[in-house]
C-alpha cells in the first residue's frame, strides 16, 4: 500500500521535473512543475473526436493501458513493506500485465487505419520485445543471487556489501533507467517532441486519441516512469528504516527524473535502425550482472 | 486383477469362442474394455454408414459419432485421471503376440484433450464444409477418414507394444494426411499433402529403429522391455532417435518444415484438430519414452531445452512475418512446442538432479501447456478457418477492417490472440508462468552449464512473448482492423451460429484454466508423480504450495479485469456528459487523400524485425527491373515471400542431391509391364536361390 501511495506522488511530479530541467537547460522560462498534470486533468474535462474508422478496440484500449499500469503499481514493493500483490515470480506478473497494456495500445494505434499509427505501433512492439530480455536477465539473476522469485524478497535481501555488488546495483540502476527510457518512449530511442510524424514512436501510436482517453494515457505514462523509478529506488534501500528510505525515496526519483531530463537536453535521438541494436545490447549488460552474481555466489571455478 | 489378465493372456480367443458361449468370453472383459470395443464397433458401422445417408445427415452422423466417442472412451480415461491406471491385455495373432493396452493418468489426459479438440473440431466442421454440399463422396470420405483419425489417435494414446503402436501411428498419419488434401484439385494441396506424407514416413522409419532396437536387445515389443533396455543400455542415443522421430510430428527445428505447409492445406477444422493434438502426440510420444530413461537425464535435458528454445525462437520469428495468417499459426504452433518442450526438458533435469520440484513444474508446465495451446490454436484456427470462408483469402494484406462485419470472430481471435501471448488473465500465462518458475527454480542448481543455459532460455522465453505480441497484434490489427483494403465480392459476414458455437465453448475451456487452475494442477500433479513410480520420494508436496499460489494469481487476474471494469464503468460515465464526435483520420491535413492502400500493411509492420534478422529470415523478392530506355513504364508486378531457412537451406539441398542420385535409376521404372515381370521373376528365383543355397533361412 505505501509504495502504491509513494508511486502515485511520485507519478504526479515526474514530467514536471523532467520538462522543468530541459527547460532550464534550454534556458526557456518553461512551464511549471505541476504543468503536465494540469494538462491531463484539463483532458479529462474535455469531449473526444474519434476516427471514423475506428471500432470499439480503440475506445477500450486507454482503459486497458491503463488498468495494466495501476496493476502493476500493486505489485511493486517498497523496501520491506510488500506491494499489496506479492507472490514467488511477481515480476513476471508484472511484465505480462504490462504487456497487455501494450498489447491494446498496439491494436488501438492501428485501428484508426492511418499509416502513422502503424508506423508507431510496429516500432513500439519491436522495441519492446528486444527491451524484454534483458529485464528478464536482470531480475533473473538478482532472484539468482538473492535466492527469493518475488520482488520484495529480492529487494530486501540485496545486501550491498562488496565492490562487486556496488557495481551490480550501478549496471541494474544503468538497466532499468534504459528499460523506463525505452517504455516510457523517451530520449535516446524516441523523441517526444519531435514534430514529424514519421519520426516519432509512441505520440505518433496516440496520435488520434483526444479527451477522456487522451488523459488515461498521459497519465499511465507518469506513473510508468514513476514505476521504473521506484524499481530503481528498491535496489538501494534494501532494510533500512522508513525514516530514511522514504525521503530516499523522492530524492532517487527527483535525481532520475533530472538524470532524464539531462539526457534528454543534451542527446539527439538514435536513428531508428540502431534502436534495436542499442537495446539488444541491454541484454549484454544484463548478462554481466548475470555473471557479477555467479562470482558472488562463487559458482565460477 | 493381473491374475485375471495373466488367464486370459494365456487363453487363444479361438479356444475361449470353441469352448465357451461368446457371453462367457465377454464375461472375462473388464467393464471399460467392453465399452470401448463397443465404441469402437460402432464407429466403424458408423463409418460404413456415412457413405451411404442422404447428403444432410453425413456430418450430423459424424458429429454424433464423434461426440459418442469423446464421451466413451473420455468416460473410460477419468477413472486412470485421478486414480490408478487401467490395463488389459488384447491377443492379436501369433505375429504380433499380447499387445497391452494400457490408460495411464498421461494417456488418460492426452486422450481427454484429444477428445475435446475433435468434438469441437466436428462441431467446426460440419459448418465450414455447408458449402461443399455437391460432392457427396468427398464429403464422405471426409467424415470417414475423420472418425478413423480420432479413433487413430486415441489408439496412439494407449497401445503399449512397439508394433501395434506403430501400426495406430500409421493409421493417424495416413489418415490426416487424406484429411489434409480435401481440396485435391489444387497443386499447392496435393504437395503440401505429398510433403507431410514423406516426413512422417521419415518419423515412422525413426520409430521402427527404436523399437526394433529396443527388441533386439531385450527380445519384447512390450513398452515395458524398454525399462530393461534403458537400465542396461547407453541412454543418449535410443533416445535421442526417439526425440529425432516424434520431433517430426510435434515439430522440433530443423524437423518442422512439414508444418507451414500442411496446415495452411488443410480445412480450417483439420488444420485446428492437426495443430491442437496431432502435433501434441508427438509430445506424448517423447514424455513416454522418458518416463523409461534411467541415466543421462541431465545431458538430454539440456539438449531438449536447447533444442526447445531454438524452436520457440524460430518458430515466432517465422510466424512473424508471414502474411498467410494460417501459415503464421502453423509457425506459431512450432513455437508453442518449443515452450512446451523447455518445460519437459527442465522436468528431466529435475530427474536429473533429483529435485522434485523442478520436475514437477517442468512436465506439470508441460503438459498444462499442452491443453493451454491444443484450446487457443484450435480457437485461433477456427477463427482464421472463417475469415477464409468469408473472404477466400488467406493472404491478409487483402483484408482488413473486418470487424465491423465479423464482430464476434474478431472478439474470438482476440481473445485466441491475447491467451496465446502468455498473457493474463488467459490461460496461456498460467502453464507460462509454471514454465518461467522452473526456470528460476533450476537456476539455483550448483551446475554452472545449468545456471547459464536456463537463464539463457528465460530470457528466451521473454524475447518469445514478446514478438508473440508483435505477431498477434500485426494479425489482428491488419485482418480486423483499419479499413478494408481489397473490395471484397460477397461482402463478408458474420458466421453462422453452428460454428460459433465449438468456439464458445473452446473459451469456456480457457477461462476455466485461468480462473480454476487448481483443479488442472491437481489432476497434473497426479500425473506427473505416475511418471515418476520408479523414483522414490518425488512427492509432489512442494508443488501443492505452488498450485495454490497459481490459484492466488487468478485471483489476481480477476482483480485486474474488475480494475480494467472499474476505469471502464468511470469512463463510460465521464464520456457520457462530454461531447463526443466522429472524423476521418488524421491525414496531414489533407481531406479524402488517405485511402485505404496508404495504411500500414502487415508486411510494413513486420519489416524492422525482418531487417535485422535478414540472415535467419530470408526474404525473396520477384520483381522486373525498370530499364533506362523505358519511358513510360507499364504496369509490373512485385512479390515478395519469405522462405523457410531450414527448407531453404538445408532439406532443399539434400532432396536435391538425392534427386540426382535417383536420377540414374530411373531405368527401372521404364512403364514397361514386360520389365516389371521380370523383376518379379527375378526376385522369386533370387529366394529360391538364396533358400537353397542356404543364405536365407
Amino acid at each position: 500500500m505505501l509504495s502504491f501511495a509513494l508511486i502515485f506522488i511520485a507519478g504526479i511530479f515526474f514530467s514536471g521535473i523532467i520538462s522543468r530541467t530541459k527547460s532550464i537547460f534550454s534556458g526557456r522560462k518553461g512551464p511549471g512543475i505541476m504543468q503536465p498534470i494540469k494538462d491531463i486533468i484539463r483532458l479529462f474535462r474535455k469531449g473526444a473526436v474519434y476516427s471514423q474508422t475506428s471500432s470499439f478496440v480503440f475506445q477500450i484500449a486507454p482503459t486497458i493501458y491503463f488498468s495494466s499500469v495501476v496493476m502493476a503499481m500493486l505489485i511493486v514493493p517498497f523496501g520491506q513493506s510488500k506491494g499489496l500483490i506479492s507472490f514467488n515470480g511477481d515480476f513476471i506478473f508484472f511484465a505480462y500485465v504490462l504487456a497487455l497494456g501494450k498489447f491494446f495500445s498496439i491494436i488501438s494505434a492501428l485501428d484508426t487505419g492511418s499509416s502513422f499509427g502503424g508506423m508507431g505501433a510496429s516500432r513500439e512492439a519491436l522495441y519492446s520485445m528486444f527491451a524484454e530480455p534483458a529485464f528478464f536477465i536482470l531480475i533473473g539473476s538478482l532472484a539468482l543471487l538473492t535466492g527469493h522469485s518475488s520482488f520484495q524478497e529480492i529487494f530486501s535481501a540485496l545486501h550491498l556489501g562488496s565492490y562487486i555488488t556496488y557495481a551490480l546495483a550501478i549496471l541494474a540502476t544503468f538497466v532499468l533507467l534504459m528499460i523506463a527510457m525505452i517504455e516510457n518512449s523517451r530520449m535516446p530511442i524516441d523523441d517526444p517532441k519531435t514534430h514529424l510524424e514519421l519520426t516519432m514512436i509512441h505520440e505518433v501510436m496516440i496520435l488520434e486519441n483526444s479527451g477522456f482517453d487522451l488523459g488515461l494515457i498521459l497519465s499511465a505514462g507518469c506513473l510508468k516512469f514513476a514505476i521504473y523509478g521506484a524499481l530503481i529506488v528498491n535496489l538501494f534501500i534494501g532494510i533500512f528504516p522508513y525514516e530514511y528510505t522514504i525521503p530516499l525515496f523522492f530524492i532517487t526519483q527527483f535525481l532520475i527524473a533530472i538524470t532524464i531530463g539531462t539526457i534528454e537536453s543534451f542527446m539527439a535521438r538514435f536513428r531508428m535502425g540502431h534502436n534495436a541494436q542499442f537495446i539488444f545490447a541491454l541484454t549484454s549488460v544484463s548478462l554481466l550482472i548475470f555473471f557479477g552474481a555467479l562470482l558472488i555466489l562463487g559458482k565460477f571455478i | 486383477m493381473n491374475e485375471e489378465i495373466t488367464v486370459f493372456s494365456n487363453v487363444k480367443i479361438i479356444d475361449i469362442l470353441y469352448n465357451t458361449t461368446l457371453f462367457e468370453f465377454i464375461k472375462t472383459m473388464h467393464e471399460s474394455e467392453l465399452l470401448m470395443y463397443l465404441s469402437f464397433g460402432i464407429t466403424l458401422l458408423a463409418m460404413i454408414a456415412i457413405a451411404y445417408v442422404p447428403m444432410k445427415m453425413k456430418a450430423r452422423l459424424a458429429t454424433f459419432m464423434v461426440i459418442a466417442n469423446a464421451m466413451i472412451t473420455s468416460w473410460i480415461a477419468m477413472p486412470a485421471l485421478f486414480g490408478d491406471a487401467l490395463e488389459y491385455v488384447m491377443y492379436a495373432g501369433a505375429f504380433m503376440g499380447n499387445i497391452t493396452i494400457r490408460i495411464d493418468a498421461l494417456a488418460a489426459w492426452f486422450m481427454v484433450i484429444i477428445n475435446f479438440t475433435a468434438v469441437t473440431g466436428v462441431m467446426y466442421g460440419a459448418g465450414y464444409l455447408k458449402g461443399h454440399q455437391s460432392k457427396p463422396a468427398k464429403l464422405s470420405l471426409h467424415w470417414i477418414l475423420f472418425l478413423l483419425f480420432q479413433l487413430s489417435m486415441l489408439g496412439v494414446c494407449v497401445v503399449q507394444h512397439g508394433l501395434a503402436f506403430l501400426i495406430v501411428w500409421e493409421i493417424m498419419s495416413l489418415s490426416s494426411m487424406l484429411l489434409v488434401i480435401f481440396d485435391h484439385h489444387k497443386p499447392n494441396t496435393i504437395k503440401a499433402g505429398l510433403n507431410y506424407f514423406v516426413q512422417m514416413h521419415i518419423s515412422v522409419l525413426l520409430l521402427t529403429v527404436g523399437f526394433i532396437w529396443v527388441y533386439f536387445q531385450t527380445g519384447s515389443f512390450s513398452f515395458d522391455a524398454f525399462h530393461t533396455f534403458f537400465g542396461a543400455n547407453s541412454n543418449i542415443w535410443l533416445f535421442l532417435i526417439f526425440f529425432v522421430g516424434f520431433g517430426f510430428k510435434a515439430g522440433f527445428i530443423p524437423f518442422h518444415t512439414w508444418l507451414p505447409h500442411a496446415h495452411p492445406a488443410a480445412p480450417s477444422h483439420i488444420s485446428g484438430v492437426m495443430s491442437g493434438v496431432i502435433v501434441k502426440l508427438g509430445i506424448y510420444g517423447i514424455i513416454r519414452i522418458i518416463t523409461f530413461l534411467s541415466s543421462d537425464l541431465l545431458l538430454l535435458g539440456e539438449i531438449v531445452v536447447s533444442v526447445s528454445v531454438l524452436t520457440g525462437l524460430y518458430g515466432i520469428l517465422n510466424a512473424a512475418i508471414h502474411h498467410d495468417f494460417k501459415k503464421m499459426l502453423a509457425y506459431c504452433t512450432i513455437e508453442n512446442i518449443g515452450i512446451i518442450g523447455i518445460g519437459i526438458g527442465v522436468g528431466m533435469m529435475g530427474l536429473g538432479n533429483g529435485s522434485p520440484l523442478l520436475y514437477y513444474l517442468g512436465f506439470g508446465g508441460a503438459l498444462l501447456h499442452v491443453l493451454n495451446h491444443s484450446l487457443f490454436k484450435s480457437l485461433l484456427f477456427y477463427a482464421a478457418g472463417s475469415v477464409y470462408k468469408q473472404t477466400h483469402t488467406r493472404n491478409m494484406e487483402k483484408l482488413g477492417g473486418l470487424i465491423k462485419q465479423m464482430p464476434k470472430t474478431a472478439l474470438i481471435l482476440l481473445i485466441g490472440a491475447v491467451a496465446i501471448g502468455g498473457i493474463p488473465p488467459f490461460n496461456g500465462f498460467v502453464s507460462e508462468f509454471i514454465i518461467y518458475s522452473g526456470l528460476l527454480e533450476g537456476m539455483k542448481s550448483s551446475n554452472l552449464s545449468q545456471t547459464s543455459l536456463l537463464i539463457l532460455t528465460f530470457a528466451g522465453l521473454s524475447i518469445i512473448g514478446g514478438i508473440s505480441i508483435l505477431t498477434f497484434t500485426k494479425a489482428f490489427g491488419t485482418i480486423f482492423l483499419g479499413n478494408p483494403r481489397e473490395k471484397m465480392n460477397p461482402t463478408p459476414h458474420e458466421v453462422s451460429r453452428l460454428m460459433l458455437l465449438p468456439q464458445y465453448i473452446i473459451i469456456a475451456a480457457m477461462l476455466s484454466v485461468a480462473f480454476f487452475p487448481q483443479i488442472y494442477l491437481t489432476i497434473i500433479s497426479h500425473i506427473v508423480k505416475g511418471l515418476a513410480t520408479s523414483r522414490l520420494g518425488f512427492e509432489p508436496v512442494g508443488f501443492y504450495s505452488f498450485a495454490t499460489m497459481i490459484s492466488n494469481i487468478s485471483i489476481y487476474s480477476a482483480i485486474f479485469i474488475g480494475l480494467i471494469a472499474l476505469f471502464w464503468g468511470v469512463r463510460t460515465v465521464i464520456v457520457k456528459r462530454r461531447s463526443q464526435s466522429s472524423q476521418p483520420t488524421w491525414s496531414c491535413g489533407y481531406e479524402g487523400v488517405a485511402t485505404p492502400k496508404m495504411q500500414y500493411t502487415g508486411k510494413s509492420f513486420s519489416k524492422p524485425l525482418s531487417k535485422i534478422l535478414n540472415f535467419l529470415l530470408i526474404e525473396k523478392k520477384q520483381f522486373t527491373q525498370m530499364k533506362p530506355s523505358e519511358l513510360f513504364p507499364s504496369k509490373r508486378e512485385y512479390n515478395s515471400s519469405y522462405l523457410d531457412f531450414f527448407e531453404h537451406f538445408f532439406i532443399r539441398k539434400i532432396t536435391r542431391r538425392l534427386l540426382y542420385a535417383a536420377n540414374y535409376f530411373k531405368f527401372i521404372q521404364n512403364g514397361r509391364i514386360q520389365s516389371y515381370v521380370i523383376y518379379g521373376i527375378v526376385f522369386i528365383i533370387a529366394i529360391f536361390v538364396l533358400t537353397a543355397l542356404n543364405i536365407l533361412q
